[in-house]
């Protein structure tokens, strides 16, 4: 199946993706006030916004890429390059840190053999410190993706990482035991 | 109108009026700034520009602000002072102190600012300044450097609201913020180098201009870019009879504050190695140097009462002044007024755009009509010129380069050069006379909105070269015409007598703006 | 004391349904949304608000109906943006809304779009809540399909499209301007006023941003009245307040209370006081931008506007940290300030400069390197940051390192004499709370 939207440099949406892309730029009344899904739909899909996809989506939205890499760049969460496979996420704000963010930094740091702000060298895990996640009554916590890990212990932070490295991790703080 | 009291003065300004712009009228000096420009929005992100204005709690800044009946303001208080002191400090915080190496030097606002209100000890040390990229390339013209940016967002703001090309991006937050272009793209719109003229410190420097000269050993002189037909105001910086830079003269009513990248470019041919320094004269064939009374009696030995001018075309590059004169001398040599006519078209055409740049690269076309010049096109104007007898005189222009059928229509016939440089017409001539390029002569040009400008001696002219006006006036005086103009003011004069279009116009005396002749104005252009 | 009664907006919290439609409409969900557009209109929906008192609870405490109020007569567009991109550190309160009750937030979305005359509403949510989104964005989804949003909900008489949007990780986006640039496209870029959203926003069009707990206590209000609303709290500060609390306390967590409840009450009976083998030292009352009270300080105020603002500190968002005896100041400031200086977004100079200039005097300080002089320069460049940006966030830094400075400035003396400063507490959570 061709794609349905794909520029001359061979970056282009899957028909899902496209479809949403469509939906995106129907509900917001201007093209440039599309660019933050945007860019999420290509993020969600590509694990970070490649050169190819700013050029893409600087064409779509038409806007210079300059506009649209001050806004990449402005933003934390949006990323230029391949991340790891899982970003553990430390927030290092006040609140976990009173509450021992650091050490669990410190933890993590140790047991995936690399400092924060580094990734290991297979790909699999980047550690960052970040700044407050919102979770701060019950801290020191952790993202990973859309969810959060809350009320961290170095037991908990073990079976999180070794649970990742056999793809069987914990269930998030945040996926509660909500009905469906 | 509203009463403001700005500083213990108590000023009328037109209701909404920028507190800025009142503040500068009334100090007589802007308040201090890097992000406010007129002819851009307004980012109010310097923090300079602080006042007070009382019945307001905190200090607020005047580039935001617009005046109100009653206001009364305080620029010159000490709480004022002290933020302004502080702010700039905070500009210099992770600014590099490298001002001798620095292109800005001289013309810094950094640097002036400081002068005013700092002369207090940097409590940063060194090691502590963020570090960013120097010396990067970013486009064709414009070299920038990422640690002296104060983060104004001028150039930004330019690129986006002028351009509307949107190459400049500030990218990062915080103190990581950093302007610069995408990867992979350039600074590279038709108008980059007023990025530069606008940046009030070193960031951003012309790859031009970047080290030819110290600033302060520059000398300006207003004058107007003969690139094309808008006529943007321009200021000529030169020194020792170099002209280094073209920068734009900020006039509402043409250009705003800016001018295009090419017109910048219209200094080189002033200093081209081509350039005509004394008369030339055929003899054995070959053009040979002479002096200028050998000129003369070669003139008079070609053209006069027994050979008549067989042909005239003048450039619409030429002044207003020097066309008029031109063409009445061209008359007076016995060229019929139809067998004077404009230069060839084609050799003034270029790409246009909606914005400053005219298709019409001629600085003076609408001169033309005002003095009843004919611009036939190219093959046409060579036609007319087969038809003639007698020698062609041509002045200003190189058809023979330039526009098709010249070459034929010339051959065998007698040429007459007036011009700066030495091309393929003038080495089909056998007099070639020197005469003064643009910078180095006092002349009126008329736009294309029909709007007299005056453009003005920079530099002096090379060698034995002549000034224009006075040389025609001499041939003319020489044709036994007994009035003609001994002075520029005197030949305005004669000019605005000779064209309706100026009548009752003053061309000595013309206001900063130029001046659109109230017959041009009413639509009725020069045409008799 | 009954704590539950003081619970408006937390009604739901402990429920494990709250969150869907069925069980919000069987609680009378959407009932005042039909009364607004019904019978009420535009005009008694504001004047109801207004009467109320409901102050805005992102931090400012703005009253909202007159907020609402400042919309141009006459308008034709209007946009209403819900700013959930709660990012002040210590606050985790618009989250418990918006997980437990996001219909609450919807329905109340709702009615204060109608009322300022929006057709279109964002429900801006910061990009770290990623689980959340997905949770709003079905709750929305449903109201659609029930008939609540979109064209021609009941019958014709209102219309309002409304749109989920993530944020992607920046807290300057938190202040209004800020966050209807964001929604443009741009950079989350504060922008200077004049002129103020209500009159030119989102768009260059009237726009009208409120803060989640804000329009969540709208339906509230138009079920039972203003003054139903105005029996909780005080006079100025009517009404009740979700408090999020971290440090170590027995129960840190989401907690409603009435304004005006003394500090002490509130950390005695709601919070259980300090866990085992913790002392109070001080209290960041409302969010880390507010300044810090000593724990002295803090067992003498009653917690509304006024009261903090005569004890010299704000009530802000609510995001209480308790911090106990054993934390070094310098060190926790030196985690704020680097949460300035890494938030800045970088426009204004003071701001963009003295954020980072702040955080290195203080980090030198805790490296053994810095000098007496260092104090005073703190203090200098707090100075040239107040009150000369265009947004608060210069002042959301100066507040804590100025009341950091003078209500603990023997722990920064020492530091400044040259001692190094003490390894961070090492201590885990887990060990805090056993």
């Amino acid at each position: 199946m061709s794609d349905p939207v794909e520029d001359g440099n061979g970056f282009g949406l899957g028909e899902q993706d496209a479809a949403r892309f469509a939906d995106v730029l129907a509900r917001y009344p201007t093209r440039r006030s599309a660019l933050m899904p945007t860019l999420w739909l290509i993020q969600d899909r590509d694990g970070h916004l490649s050169d190819a996809a700013v050029t893409w989506t600087a064409a779509q939205l038409e806007l210079s890429e300059a506009k649209v890499r001050e806004v990449i760049s402005f933003y934390s969460m949006y990323r230029d390059r391949p991340q790891a496979r899982h970003v553990l996420q430390v927030c290092h704000n006040i609140s976990c840190h009173i509450m021992g963010a650091q050490p669990l930094l410190a933890h993590l740091e140790g047991k995936l053999g690399i400092r924060r702000g580094e990734a290991t060298p297979d790909g699999e895990f980047a550690l960052e410190g970040v700044e407050c996640l919102g979770a701060c009554g019950m801290g020191p916590c952790l993202q990973l993706g859309k969810h959060l890990y809350e009320h961290l212990t170095p037991e908990r932070a073990d079976a999180l990482v070794d649970g990742l490295r056999r793809s069987d991790p914990p269930r998030p703080d945040t996926d509660r035991d909500l009905e469906d | 109108m509203v009463k403001v009291t700005i500083d213990g003065r108590e000023l009328e300004f037109a209701a909404g009026t920028s507190l800025f712009d009142a503040c500068r009228e009334a100090r007589g000096e802007a308040l201090p700034h890097f992000c406010y420009h007129p002819d851009l929005s307004v980012a109010g992100v310097c923090r300079l520009c602080q006042v007070e204005v009382e019945g307001m709690p905190k200090l607020t800044i005047a580039c935001n602000t617009a005046v109100r009946e009653g206001m009364v303001v305080h620029t010159r208080s000490e709480k004022v002072r002290r933020a302004a002191q502080q702010i700039l400090e905070m500009h210099l915080i992770n600014h590099p102190v490298d001002c001798p190496i620095c292109d800005q030097a001289g013309e810094c606002g950094l640097q002036d600012q400081y002068m005013t209100y700092g002369l207090y000890e940097s409590e940063v040390g060194m090691s502590d300044k963020v570090h960013k990229a120097k010396v990067q390339v970013i486009g064709p013209r414009v070299v920038l450097d990422k640690e002296r940016c104060v983060l104004c967002s001028r150039c930004v703001r330019f690129c986006d609201e002028v351009t509307r090309t949107g190459e400049l991006g500030i990218f990062n937050r915080g103190d990581r913020a950093e302007i610069g272009v995408a990867p992979g793209r350039q600074l590279d719109n038709a108008y980059s180098l007023n990025t530069v003229d606008i940046c009030p410190v070193g960031a951003l420097t012309s790859l031009d201009f970047r080290f030819k000269k110290r600033v302060w050993l520059l000398k300006s002189t207003p004058s107007i870019c003969h690139g094309c037909a808008t006529g943007c105001n321009v200021r000529v910086d030169h020194e020792a009879g170099t002209v280094y830079r073209l920068k734009p003269r900020r006039n509402p009513a043409v250009n705003g504050a800016w001018m295009c990248d090419e017109g910048r470019d219209t200094y080189r041919p002033l200093h081209a190695a081509d350039r005509l320094r004394e008369p030339l004269l055929r003899r054995d064939g070959a053009l040979r140097a002479a002096t200028w009374p050998e000129a003369w009696e070669a003139l008079a030995g070609l053209v006069g009462r027994d050979a008549p001018l067989g042909f005239a075309v003048v450039a619409p590059r030429q002044t207003l002044e020097e066309i008029a004169l031109f063409t009445h001398l061209a008359a007076a040599l016995g060229a019929a007024p139809a067998a004077v006519s404009g230069g060839p078209r084609e050799a003034d055409r270029g790409e246009g755009d909606d914005l400053l740049v005219s298709a019409d690269r001629a600085p003076n076309r609408a001169s033309l009509s005002w003095l009843g010049l004919e611009e036939p096109a190219g093959a046409d104007l060579a036609a007319r010129v087969r038809a003639t007898r007698g020698a062609v005189l041509v002045y200003g222009a190189d058809p023979v380069a330039d526009a098709p059928g010249w070459c034929e229509a010339v051959a065998g016939r007698t040429v007459i050069h007036l011009g700066t440089r030495r091309g393929a017409t003038a080495e089909a001539a056998e007099v070639v006379i020197p005469l003064s390029a643009w910078a180095e002569k006092d002349g009126l040009l008329v736009n294309r909105q029909g709007r007299v400008q005056a453009s003005r001696r920079a530099i002096v002219r090379p060698g034995l070269a002549q000034e224009d006006w006075r040389f025609l006036a001499d041939w003319l005086t020489a044709t036994g015409e007994t009035d003609a103009p001994v002075s520029l003011p005197e030949l305005r004069g004669w000019v605005a007598a000779r064209v309706p279009a100026l009548a009752g116009v003053d061309l000595n005396v013309l206001p900063p703006e130029g001046l659109v002749p109230d017959a041009v104005a009413a639509g009725h252009g020069g045409e008799r | 004391m009954n704590q539950d009664q003081y619970r408006i907006l937390s009604r739901r919290f402990d429920r494990r349904d709250g969150h869907r439609l069925a069980a919000y409409e069987a609680d009378g969900g959407y009932r005042a949304l039909r009364r607004a557009v019904g019978e009420l209109g535009a005009v008694a929906v504001r004047e109801e608000v207004k009467a109320s008192g409901l102050r805005g609870r992102g931090g400012a405490g703005f009253p909202a109906g007159v907020k609402w109020g400042f919309v141009p007569q006459g308008a034709e567009t209007v946009y209403f943006m819900v700013n959930a991109d709660e990012s002040e550190p210590g606050t985790f309160k618009d989250r418990f809304l918006l997980d437990y009750d996001p219909h609450a937030v919807i329905e109340g979305s709702a009615i204060s779009s109608f009322a300022v005359g929006a057709k279109l509403c964002v429900i801006y949510i910061r990009g770290e809540f990623g689980w959340l989104i997905d949770r709003v964005q079905k709750a929305v989804d449903e109201a659609y399909a029930a008939g609540y949003l979109g064209r021609g909900a009941f019958g014709g008489a209102y219309e309002l499209e409304m749109i989920v949007h993530k944020g992607a990780g920046a807290y300057i986006c938190g202040e209004e301007t800020g966050l209807i640039n964001s929604v443009t496209g741009l950079k989350g870029q504060p922008n200077i006023k004049p002129p103020f959203p209500a009159v030119s926003g989102f768009l260059g069009k009237p726009t009208i941003v409120n803060n989640v707990e804000t329009v969540a206590a709208v339906p509230w209000i138009l079920e039972h009245g203003a003054t139903a609303y105005r029996k909780f709290g005080t006079e100025k500060s009517p009404g009740t307040k979700l408090f999020s609390v971290s440090g170590p306390v027995r129960r840190p967590g989401v907690h409603e209370i009435p304004l005006g409840l003394p500090f002490r009450e509130f950390f005695d009976d709601w919070l259980g006081g300090m866990a085992d083998g913790e002392e109070l030292k001080a209290v960041i009352v409302g969010g880390s931008s507010v300044p810090v009270l000593t724990a002295a300080e803090a067992m003498e105020v009653a917690l509304d506007y006024e009261s903090l603002a005569t004890a010299g500190t704000m009530l802000g968002s609510g995001g209480m940290i308790i911090i106990p005896q054993r934390c070094d100041m310098v060190e926790l400031i030196q985690v704020l300030m680097h949460f300035y200086w890494d938030e800045s977004c970088g426009q204004c100079t003071p701001c963009r400069e003295g954020t980072g200039w702040l955080h290195k005097i203080v980090q030198r300080l805790r490296r053994g390197e810095g000098a007496p002089e260092d104090l005073a320069l703190l203090e200098k460049v707090c100075e040239g940051m107040a009150g000369l940006t265009i947004c608060p966030l210069a002042d959301a830094a100066v507040m804590p390192m100025r009341s950091f400075l003078q209500r603990f400035r023997p722990e920064f003396e020492a530091l400044a004499a040259g001692r190094r400063a003490t390894e961070p507490d090492s201590r885990w959570a887990r060990e805090i709370r056993s």
